[in-house]
């Protein structure tokens, strides 16, 4: 039987999912002789192919992020969601508190070190900021949670270990956090 | 009490008439969660974390409200139980602003244990974000209402067990928040005393204390060490926190003690901060306007030196913080007095002792003890507050008093040449002068069979006549006029005595260690103001300021050497020698409180350095003095008005005439 695969996607965190994920160290090699990693961020996969095992770092704040959660769905059977953003919307939720509009007001125009005179706010260049930063089960099914900023290397290694074996997890309370 | 049996989880347990069922388990190690429960407090089963089946009912129960009946069959741990145990921690983490990831108290947080011992790791529901606002207005305390949960146990810590009830409710439904008086900002508040108690008791990161947070959780501390607060003669039970080297928070021990395990706005801020402050490290020498460091020899020979002669003209003076543990006391008395043969030895707040001391004599003659433990206030029904300002002396006993006045219904009285204290809460409130003071107190002993009572006394007479234990607070200003103190004494007497270890009087003694202190330093008059001194040994904590006719003293006196562990000013400018001692987080021994008990203070962090101890100290004084330090020979401070008959044999006594 060929090598399960897994895909992963960076979306409104700050990588520290994936840092702490380099942290399971030289276990990494062990990992790699079972799966196969196709797109994540360390790697330059341009498609999401058909895989195993889709994991999402990150909250969903825009419309790309959206569309990136959407079609990791669709082509995976597991869908992990790593870290307290992914969960819970993290950080990201800071800016619930306010509209969206006053949120890319203060983002480009008033931030003490923007020089932007004429207000210009992009609109067409990026995409549309969604009116809320959601965790990803508010989007798409989760499959799995695992909790935490950023959740332990070894939490990581234990889902992923888990998974191999044919089991859904869901991580043990002595090693879940949210910070 | 009749005893219960129930069995919880399939054990038999054994409770009595009235317990709560968590009560019980707790008793017989069953654990139930809880949030908004706290030991001490009034239960209030709001936060439903405690609910429970019982066999033969439909509801579910909450534990901490709900009372034992024999037969019960409890469930603790059902999947339906825990079920719904985390589908409301969901519900809480949804409502408000509850990401820990931004949150001073995550690790420390009640809450976020709960939410991952019931191992959530999503959260179901749709979040709020409702914008609350975050009170800063306080310079210490800080009140985020977006990661309230509403358990309310600040609320009642601050009105059963300060008495302030600064805090309560306002809005309704989802809006609901804490709020200080009425609808004020915490900052803006009048009757918050600042004492942190909140804080202490918040399960979440709402209530935070700035000198607190990120310094360190509570976790994360090296080492948590279980002491007393010296800074005040109440003696609070205190737990200190440490991390690297640094007292990071203080707190009380316990809700369900006496004290309500509140400190006061001294204890709280001052503790945690004392360990940044500026230390005295090295002795000193003064030159000319500055110091220089000097080795002890040589430090220690100048003051041998400067002593000597002084000694022999009688012009040697030493002055003790009553602060200091009695060990350190007797120390310092077994130099003074029986190796050193001074008779000028005395402790900061002399007079206001002997004022104390003169006043109770003709009770202690009697072989009772002129005053209870000050917790006591708290089982009376009527308190005779007299010139005493307790929010000021001993803060914590102002909490006593508001609390058993709001929450014990008891009758306050307040007699006072100044302002009232507790206005707001008192029955009756007597402006007196000091002339008018002692035919007060006698017409209040004697009922108005004396003859005819003014108007305005006769609430109090009808207050103090139809109490069963009534209690006094005498002030720390009615110690200037020792017949005042006796004749309170004697309204005391005359009152009964509703508390068996002694006279219900509660004296506002202002130092610490004062019991330990009359044992061994207090002088026998105030030599002070006498005349000038050629050699004055300062002793000091640097913990509480000293008073202008100490320091007028010490500016006159020709050499002066200063002890103290902090460079506390104007203290040291005073000081022709300083020499280090240990701090009070790096000393222990025993103080006997207002609560009337001797507590022992304990090591908080290790003294580092060129410290030596105070025992040590002496003796290599001693030692170049000529003399050997004599060993401590002093009883210690409990042996001080130690009870030799029962308080309802007191008599009354006869006072002079007050001038």
């Amino acid at each position: 039987m060929a090598k399960p695969k897994v895909a992963s996607v960076w979306l409104e965190a700050c990588a520290g999912c994936h840092m702490s994920f380099l942290d399971i160290d030289e276990r990494i090699v062990d990992l790699i002789g079972k799966v196969d990693f196709t797109a994540t961020p360390i790697t330059d996969f341009k498609e999401i192919p058909e895989v195993e095992v889709g994991v999402i770092e990150g909250a969903l704040g825009n419309e790309e992020e959206l569309h990136i959660a959407k079609e990791l769905r669709s082509k995976c059977k597991i869908l992990i969601a790593w870290g307290d953003c992914a969960v819970f919307g993290g950080i990201n939720c800071m800016r619930n508190f306010m509209p969206a509009e006053k949120v890319l007001e203060e983002g480009y125009v008033h931030t003490a070190t923007t020089v932007n005179p004429d207000g210009v706010i992009p609109c067409d260049e990026v995409p549309a900021l969604l009116p809320q930063a959601i965790p990803v089960d508010r989007a798409v099914k989760v499959d799995v949670y695992v909790p935490g900023c950023p959740p332990e290397a070894d939490v990581i290694y234990y889902v992923f270990s888990e998974i191999l074996e044919g089991r859904i997890p869901t991580v043990p309370t002595d090693v879940m956090r949210y910070d | 009490m009749s005893e219960i049996t129930l069995v919880i989880d399939g054990v038999e347990c054994k409770g009595s008439q009235g317990d709560t069922i968590l009560q019980v388990a707790r008793a017989n190690d069953v654990y139930i969660p809880t949030l908004c429960f706290m030991d001490g407090l009034t239960p209030i089963g709001s936060c439903r974390m405690c609910v429970v089946e019982a066999e033969g009912s439909n509801k579910l129960l909450t534990a901490c409200t709900s009372p034992v009946t024999e037969g019960m069959k409890i469930l603790t741990k059902t999947d339906r139980l825990i079920q719904y145990r985390r589908q409301i921690l969901e519900l809480l983490f949804a409502g408000r602003n509850h990401f820990c990831m931004f949150c001073s108290q995550s690790g420390d947080c009640e809450l976020q244990r709960l939410a991952i011992e019931h191992g959530m790791d999503s959260v179901r529901y749709p979040f709020l974000y409702s914008d609350f606002h975050n009170d800063a207005s306080d310079p210490n305390i800080q009140v985020d209402h977006n990661r309230c949960i509403l358990c309310l146990r600040c609320i009642r810590v601050c009105s059963e067990k300060v008495g302030a009830h600064t805090l309560d409710l306002e809005k309704r439904g989802w809006g609901t928040t804490v709020t200080a008086d009425l609808g004020q900002q915490l900052g803006k508040s009048e009757t918050c005393v600042t004492c942190g108690a909140c804080a202490q008791v918040c399960p979440t990161g709402t209530i935070t204390l700035r000198d607190f947070v990120y310094r360190g959780r509570r976790t994360d501390c090296d080492s948590q060490v279980e002491t007393l607060c010296p800074l005040c003669p109440v003696g609070c039970k205190i737990k200190a926190y440490v991390r690297t080297g640094s007292v990071v928070r203080v707190e009380g021990l316990s809700t369900a003690s006496a004290d309500g395990g509140q400190l006061c706005s001294k204890g709280r801020w001052w503790l945690p901060s004392s360990t940044e402050r500026e230390r005295l490290a090295v002795p000193m020498i003064r030159e000319g306007s500055s110091f220089r460091e000097a080795s002890w020899d040589e430090a220690l020979s100048l003051v041998a030196e400067k002593m000597t002669p002084a000694l022999e003209s009688g012009k040697a003076g030493a002055l003790i913080s009553e602060i200091s543990t009695d060990e350190e006391l007797a120390v310092m008395s077994s130099f003074f007095r029986d190796t050193m043969k001074m008779d000028k030895v005395d402790g900061f707040y002399g007079n206001q002792l002997r004022g104390f001391v003169e006043g109770f004599k003709p009770f202690a003659r009697q072989g009772v003890r002129p005053f209870t433990g000050a917790h006591h206030i708290l089982e009376s029904d009527a308190i005779l507050v007299l010139d005493a300002d307790p929010q000021e002396e001993a803060p914590v006993v102002a909490s006593y008093i508001r609390v058993s006045t709001i929450i014990g219904r008891a009758k306050l009285v307040n007699v006072s040449s100044g302002k009232n204290p507790f206005e707001g809460i008192t029955d009756a409130d007597l402006r007196v002068s000091g002339k008018e003071m002692k035919a007060l107190l006698v017409a209040l002993r004697e009922g108005g069979a004396g003859g005819a009572v003014p108007e305005n006394v006769k609430g109090a007479l009808e207050i103090l006549k139809g109490a069963k234990k009534p209690i006094v607070v005498l002030g720390s200003n009615l110690a200037k006029t020792p017949e005042l103190v006796t004749e309170a004494l004697n309204l005391a007497v005359a009152c009964g005595a509703p508390f068996d270890d002694g006279l219900a009087v509660v004296p506002m003694f202002l130092a610490s260690n004062s019991l330990g202190a009359l044992n061994t330093v207090t002088g026998g008059k105030d030599w002070l103001s006498e005349g000038d001194l050629d050699f004055l040994y300062v002793h000091s904590t640097g913990m509480v300021d000293e008073d202008t006719h100490s320091l007028n003293a010490m500016t006159r006196a020709r050499f002066v050497v200063v002890q103290t562990p902090f460079m506390v000013h104007p203290l040291v400018q005073m000081a022709d020698v300083l020499l280090p001692v240990p701090a009070w987080f790096e000393r222990s021994g025993h103080y006997c409180t207002l609560e009337g008990d001797r507590r022992k203070m304990n090591v908080v962090v290790p003294p580092q350095g060129n410290l030596k101890g105070l025992g040590v100290i002496m003796k290599e004084l001693a030692a170049k003095l000529g003399r050997t330090l004599q060993e401590a020979s002093t009883a210690p401070c409990e042996n001080v008005y130690v009870a030799k008959a029962a308080p309802d044999k007191a008599q009354i006594v006869t006072t002079k005439e007050v001038r």
